[in-house]
Parts: structure tokens; C-alpha cells; sequence
């Protein structure tokens, strides 16, 4: 009796399981077994961080913003500024000016038009954002010359300027919304998408509907994108097997498995990994102002290594911050700095610290990975490294006031913005850019930055590169990649700089 | 009965005021200054220093714990430090998913483990019996997320009966709901299943050995009722046991919501801490202490009912 009323309870729920199975839920619950390429299902690495473009992050936002936001000015897949909003651009002559056309006929989704005024009320929001202002210090004005001319004035030369508007920081809202403070609730855009709040749970799952008349609509090819933030990389993997996903910001680590699902698998470069001297003067750790001892730490470490058992083998072993595919990197010089502890040793005890030093450094569980290596590699060259644990907002924070630092900093896919951003201007992790303190390095920035952008520019910027990786100015071990993978019938091309690709580099093919 | 309910909604008042004040407090000494984790490292002094001044953290302590003890008492917890939206708004969001999968979890520890428990009480030593023993040593060695992690395999990749991750909120689709809320429930139950079934049992036999057991079965009384008296009496400490279970299901609906991506209120408190973002934490402690008192309460009551004597205490 009773095992017959057992069997009749199991019965019964797996039949209540069959058939809830068998009900398609809307939304996030979907078709789980279809891998079809209807529309894009994409695992992003972290949640939307504002919808207003001025308070927007460039990492992880780009496949959020790009859906519902149309640039003033766009980037190729090598990161070379390219029209969108902004149909053309010249410079003038000392390039301090730069004029733009915009484009006409292109409206907002609360009806506002786009034209030469509200791409400088956006100017002006993006410039005095709190993220995105980053982008437009040198910017000194911005005015409409006509209803579809602006004309943006510039304090300083700034090479990186369209690149900066191109890699996220030039998304057109509606000039109302700005206002308004509208954007704080949701986008008000021009973009190839509609944001469905109605179908979409917020920090889950975000839904955006093709709009049928907008005017890059070919770049587009999905009806519906649904992009889910997930954090977690098993959780986001686990949705890619299950077909939940039909794209996945991935870990390497599973790039077997991807291999074995036959899924389209993509990969770039996208941070340096290594340590970042805050200190290059001397002034907390008087050893760190002397280059032989920055060319010991380089020589010490095993970068190899550390990308195989850490990064597994995801990425290029490098010891520059131009990225790999930039002009600038010039790759036989990655051997200078070839792991030799004896060499590391000896210029060491050169400087005077035969027996080494002691030197603080912040630590957060994100970089824990890199700690042993780190640990063993100072131990044996002699450096005593105290470390101060800490979670990583506060290393954020603090780091800056460490004389180094474990890093992992995202590289840049335009050379003058990988000067900017690496070398000239303060970031929280180059908290004293010290250019001053080195008298052939300032004389090299400011011949770069003088120079007619092309040949000339490029030739002064990798004599540039030499001379820091001389300098040893970071320890790099190698530069990550980041790495997409996608179903059968869909290509991601990544972009050095974003995170996660804007839209019109996710394509069906 | 009235001034037993008052007492302990007296009681559950006062716990409610003294743990979000300490919230407050110990929230704001281990911030610090939250402009950084809020704007990012590339803001400027005077950009947080705007900030500052717009979230009242310019303000001393007190006066920025009056203004906002004044108007959690009404039951607005001011706007995110992050993104400006109401608390209110964004804990609407996330405590239905929470509150779903840890009530289901609940309820499936009630209805399989007081099954479980009263077949193993009526036969210990049956196979049912060992069974649950080894279950018990087996689900409380295993790690929560690797309950979860072998649950998705088998039935969202491997047979594609539920999503792998995800919520859908029933106002979307119900089916989808309990689509996304099966397997993140289950994860939870299981462990909770067998405590509830434990503790039964084991109240179940220690009260099936006393002597007014004996008494009425003497008397003549059928299996049955007899069954449901030694329930009543075993019942106690399996209600007892569940109520906790809840309040651990609601601290520990983290995991899951990692597993299965759901936007709950654990990886709410988690982000939220990351930042800095003090009024969300305090809504969601507010919040969290709420469900707490309100389930103690509920015990008391049905514990009341249960045994007349726990009113007088």
C-alpha cells in the first residue's frame, strides 16, 4: 500500500515536472534546448550601472547603451573613429577645433529631434559627468553652428578625444530627459532598439525590440536582443549549455568544453596584468626611484608562467601597455626583460639593496590569484612585501597610496589613448604619472604629442614605448585577453578597450 | 491571548528599532567616505564633494540618522546612493524573488520532511528510516552550491527541463515563475527537508514512549488518533526548527541566487556593501528583520495553540 502510494507520488511529480518542463515561460525561462539565432541572448559579465550615459561606465555598459543609444562617433573593430550621429569631422589646422556634420532626420524616443543643439546639451552632460568627463577634459566648448554643425573647442590637443567618444563616451540622449533627470529611470534615445521595461526584470534579465525605420538598421541583425547580467562565470556557463545564452562573455578555463560544443570562440586583448609602481620617484620607497631596481622586479618574474597556471594561457606574454595589436608594440622587445633571477640579483645589489627591502602592498581577494606568484618571486629576489588585505572598492580606493601595486588594467585600442591613459594623465591606478621626474620620457610625451597624428606620431610613439620598458615603468607580465563565446550562426568581434563589445560587433554568420 | 500577541509585537517593534539603529551606526563606521565606491576613482574632489551634499553625508551623524530614522518610520527608506532610485522601489524588486524561492523552500521542507518524519516515527528502522539517516549525513556534508551546481546539470542542461538561470515574475508568466523558481527551491529544500524530517521523528519517538501513549491506547483509541496526539506533542520542536530554517533560508538564498542568477535580495546586500550604498542596506536589514519578527511571531501563535501553556510565559 504504501509503496504503491510512494510510486504514485513520484509518478505524479515527475509528471507535474514533465509538464511545467513542457510550459515555455516568457522571459528568462524560456526555450532552453533551441540554439536558433533569432535573437541574441547574450551573458554579460556585470549589470547596466546607469542608463544615463554621463554616469555610465565604458566596461560592461556598451551592449546596454549601444541597444537603445545611437554615437555621436563609433569605432571599427581596430578601434579607428568612424561616423555615426557625427556623418563627417574635420580638424582645424592646430587641432584645437574640430567641426562635426551631423546626421538629420533622426528623432528621440520621447519625439524630441536630434540636431546641432542637443548634440551640445549631451556635450556639456557628458562633460560634466561624473565617469564620463574623463573623456572630455580637454574640451573647452561646444556649440551649434548650424542645425546639423557643431563646432567643439579644445583646451589642449587631445588625439584620443573621437576614440574616447567612440569607445562609449558619446551616446546621444534625448536633450528633455537630460533635463529632466529622466534618465535615472530608463534610456531615452535614437538607438536601433526599443528598451521593453514591460518584458524585461531589471539587474536579470534586459529586453530590447528592433525598431523597424532606424537609420543604421542593417548593423543590426536581431529582432531581439535579451542581455542578461551574469557575474558569476559557471552560472553564465551553465546558461551557455543549457541554450539559455547564444553568447557568453567566457572564461578561458572552459574553452575545452567550448571547443567541444562546436561554438564559435573569440578572443583579444583586453587588460595588462602586473605591477604598477606608484612610486617611480622614490619618494615612499627610495629603492623604487632607481631603474635597475624596477628592471629586477621585471627580470624576476616568470610572466610565462604565471598567464599558464593563472591566466590559463589566455593572453600574450608582453611587457608593454600598448596593446599587441597596436602599431606601437613592437614585439622584439618582450625579451628584455627575460626571466633571469640571477641578472634580477645582481642589478639589484648594483643599486645598493644586495639584501633588498621592505615594501607594503595592498591586497583584495580579486587579485589573490596572482599573490603567490608574487610572494615567491619578491621573496627570492629578498624584497619584503607586508600585505594589507582589503576588500576591492578600498583597494580602489587605497592602492593609489601604496608605492605598488598588483595590477590588472584595462589596455586602451588607440596609441595616444594608451598614453593618456597609462602614462600622462592621473587615474587611480597611476595616481603619479611622474613624467616630470624624467627628463628624456617628458621630452619624448611632448614630441609625440606635437606630432602630426600618422607615421611621424607612431614612429616617435614606439620610440616612446622603447624607453619606458627601459625604464621599467611597470612590471608587465602579459596582456589578458578577453574572450566571447558565441553559438554556430553568431560572430562576437572583440574591441581593445571594451569589456563587452557594443551591439553592431555581435553579427550573425 | 490579546496581551500575548501585543507583548510580542512589542517585543518585535523594539528588535526592529535596535537592529537597523546598529545597522546605521556600524554601517557608517566601516564606509567610511562611500563617494569613491559610488562615483569611481576618476571623480573629482568637487564632484564628490556635490555628492556629499546631496546624500547628506556632509551632515553629523546624528542629524543624517534622524533624518533618516524620521522617515523609515513611515516606511520610506530614502533613495539609493547609486543610482538615486527609491529603496522602496529596488527592494520591490528583489524581495519577491528572495521571498519566492525561500517560501517555496519552506513549504517543501514542511509538507516532504513532516512526511518523511511521521512514516519514520510510525517505522524506525525501515528502510525509509535508514534512509533519511544517510540522506541526513549526506546533504549536511555537502556544500549547498554544489547541490545546486549537480541540480543544474541534471535538469536544466542535461534534460532541459527548467532554466539554468534566471527569474520571471509571475505577474510575466506563472509557469515561468515556478520554472525559474523549481530548481533554486529545491537547492534549498533539501538540506531543510531532512532537519524538519530529523526532528520530527525523533520528537515523534520520544513522545510515542510515554506513558500517556500507553494510556490511550489502552483506552482503545484507533492507530490513527493515537498518531495524532503523539503528533501534537512532537510537533514543537519540528515548528521551531522550521521557523529557523526560514530565517537561514533568507540568509542563506545568497548561494543560490549566484547558482541560478537571481536578483534577490542577497546579491542586493552584497552589492550594495561593495559600494557603499548605506540606504539600501539599511532597507533591506529593515526589511530582513521584518520577515524575521514576523515569522517568530506566527511560531509563537501556532505554538500557543499547540501547547496552551507557552501563552503564560
Amino acid at each position: 500500500m504504501t509503496r504503491k502510494r510512494t510510486s504514485a507520488l513520484v509518478a505524479a511529480a515527475v509528471a507535474a515536472a514533465t509538464a511545467l518542463a513542457g510550459c515555455t515561460g516568457a522571459g528568462g525561462g524560456g526555450t532552453a534546448a533551441r540554439t536558433d539565432v533569432d535573437e541574441l541572448k547574450a551573458g554579460v559579465f556585470l549589470d547596466v550601472t546607469s542608463w544615463d550615459p554621463a554616469s555610465a561606465d565604458i566596461g560592461f555598459d556598451g551592449p546596454y547603451l549601444s541597444a537603445v543609444y545611437d554615437p555621436l562617433v563609433a569605432l571599427d573593430k581596430d578601434g579607428k573613429p568612424v561616423p555615426a550621429l557625427a556623418t563627417s569631422w574635420e580638424w582645424s589646422a592646430d587641432r584645437l577645433t574640430l567641426t562635426a556634420d551631423l546626421k538629420q532626420g533622426v528623432s528621440f524616443e520621447d519625439g524630441q529631434k536630434f540636431d546641432a543643439n542637443a548634440a551640445v546639451a549631451n556635450i556639456q552632460h557628458l562633460k560634466a559627468g561624473v565617469r564620463s568627463g574623463q573623456a572630455y577634459l580637454n574640451v573647452a566648448s561646444a556649440t551649434a553652428k548650424d542645425d546639423d554643425t557643431i563646432e567643439i573647442k579644445l583646451s589642449k590637443r587631445d588625439d584620443a578625444l573621437l576614440y574616447q567618444m567612440g569607445l562609449g563616451r558619446s551616446w546621444m540622449a534625448s536633450p528633455a530627459a537630460i533635463r529632466s533627470g529622466a534618465l535615472a529611470n530608463g534610456p531615452v534615445g535614437s538607438g536601433p532598439y526599443t528598451y521593453d521595461k514591460a518584458g524585461s526584470t531589471p539587474q536579470s534579465q534586459y529586453v530590447f525590440t528592433k525598431k523597424p525605420n532606424h537609420w543604421d538598421t542593417g548593423t543590426y541583425p536581431f529582432p531581439t536582443v535579451r542581455l542578461f547580467p551574469i557575474t558569476d562565470q559557471t552560472a553564465s556557463f551553465n546558461a551557455m549549455l543549457s541554450g539559455q545564452l547564444n553568447v557568453q562573455f567566457a572564461n578561458a578555463a572552459n574553452l575545452p568544453k567550448a571547443k567541444e560544443n562546436g561554438w564559435n570562440i573569440a578572443s583579444r586583448a583586453a587588460s595588462w596584468v602586473g605591477v604598477q609602481y606608484a612610486d617611480r620617484t622614490g619618494a615612499q620607497v627610495k629603492a623604487l626611484g632607481d631603474k635597475r631596481v624596477r628592471q629586477a622586479i621585471s627580470y624576476a618574474f616568470d610572466a610565462a608562467g604565471i598567464l599558464n597556471a593563472v591566466g590559463n594561457g589566455s593572453g600574450t606574454v608582453a611587457n608593454q601597455v600598448f596593446s599587441v595589436d597596436a602599431q606601437v608594440y613592437d614585439k622584439s622587445m618582450n625579451d628584455k626583460y627575460k626571466t633571469d633571477m640571477t641578472k634580477a640579483k645582481a642589478l639589484l645589489a648594483e643599486a645598493g639593496y644586495p639584501d633588498g627591502f621592505t615594501v607594503k602592498m595592498p591586497m583584495s581577494p580579486i587579485f589573490a590569484a596572482w599573490q603567490p606568484a608574487a610572494n615567491q618571486t619578491f621573496g627570492e629576489l629578498g624584497i619584503k612585501v607586508e600585505w594589507q588585505d582589503m576588500a576591492m572598492p578600498d583597494y580602489q580606493k587605497n592602492a593609489p597610496t601604496y608605492p605598488m601595486f598588483l595590477a590588472v588594467i584595462a589596455l586602451a585600442g588607440n596609441d595616444m589613448a594608451t598614453l593618456t591613459d597609462q602614462v600622462t594623465t592621473a587615474q587611480w591606478y597611476n595616481p603619479t604619472p611622474s613624467v616630470d621626474a624624467y627628463p628624456e620620457i617628458k621630452a619624448l610625451v611632448e614630441q609625440v604629442e606635437k606630432a602630426e597624428p600618422g607615421p611621424a606620431q607612431t614612429e616617435l610613439l614606439k620610440k616612446l614605448n622603447a624607453e619606458l620598458v627601459d625604464e621599467a615603468w611597470w612590471s608587465v607580465w602579459y596582456q589578458a585577453d578577453n574572450t566571447y563565446f558565441s553559438v554556430k550562426g553568431i560572430t562576437v568581434t572583440p574591441v581593445t578597450g571594451m569589456m563587452f563589445p557594443t551591439l553592431r560587433f555581435i553579427q550573425r554568420g | 491571548m490579546l496581551s500575548f500577541i501585543a507583548k510580542r509585537l512589542m517585543s518585535g517593534v523594539l528588535l526592529l528599532v535596535v537592529v537597523t539603529s546598529g545597522t546605521f551606526f556600524l554601517a557608517h563606521a566601516a564606509v567610511g567616505d562611500p563617494t569613491p565606491g559610488l562615483l569611481g576613482n576618476s571623480a573629482t574632489p568637487a564632484q564628490q564633494a556635490a555628492l556629499r551634499a546631496r546624500i547628506g553625508y556632509d551632515q553629523p551623524l546624528l542629524v543624517q540618522f534622524w533624518n533618516w530614522f524620521s522617515h523609515a518610520v513611515t516606511g520610506d527608506f530614502g533613495t539609493s546612493w547609486r543610482n538615486f532610485q527609491p529603496v522602496n522601489d529596488q527592494m520591490a524588486l528583489r524581495v519577491p524573488v528572495t521571498l519566492s524561492v525561500v517560501v517555496v523552500a519552506t513549504v517543501l521542507a514542511a509538507v516532504v520532511g513532516v512526511a518523511v518524519g511521521i512514516v519514520c516515527g510510525l517505522r524506525p528502522g525501515g528502510l525509509l528510516d535508514r534512509g533519511l539517516k544517510l540522506a541526513s549525513v549526506v546533504l549536511f556534508a555537502l556544500p549547498g552550491f554544489w547541490v545546486s551546481l549537480v541540480l543544474v546539470t541534471w535538469f536544466a542542461i542535461e534534460l532541459k527541463w527548467f532554466p539554468a538561470i534566471g527569474y520571471v515574475s509571475p505577474d510575466q508568466s506563472m509557469t515561468g515563475w515556478l520554472r525559474s523558481i523549481t530548481l533554486p527551491a529545491v537547492s534549498l529544500a533539501l538540506g531543510a527537508i531532512v532537519m524538519v524530517a530529523e526532528q520530527l521523528r525523533n520528537g515523534f519517538l520520544q513522545v510515542a514512549g510515554q506513558d500517556f501513549v500507553r494510556t490511550l491506547r489502552a483506552r482503545g483509541l484507533s492507530d490513527r488518533r493515537v498518531t495524532a496526539h503523539v503528533l501534537r506533542n512532537a510537533s514543537p520542536a519540528a515548528l521551531t526548527v522550521l521557523a529557523l530554517l526560514f530565517v537561514g533560508l533568507l540568509g542563506g538564498a545568497i548561494v543560490v541566487e549566484i547558482v541560478f542568477n537571481l536578483p534577490g535580495i542577497g546579491s542586493l546586500t552584497q552589492s550594495a556593501s561593495q559600494i557603499g550604498d548605506i540606504p539600501v542596506l539599511l532597507g533591506l536589514t529593515a526589511v530582513t528583520v521584518v520577515f524575521v519578527v514576523i515569522v517568530n511571531f506566527l511560531l509563537d501563535l501556532v505554538l500557543g495553540w499547540v501547547n496552551p501553556k507557552v501563552r503564560d510565559r
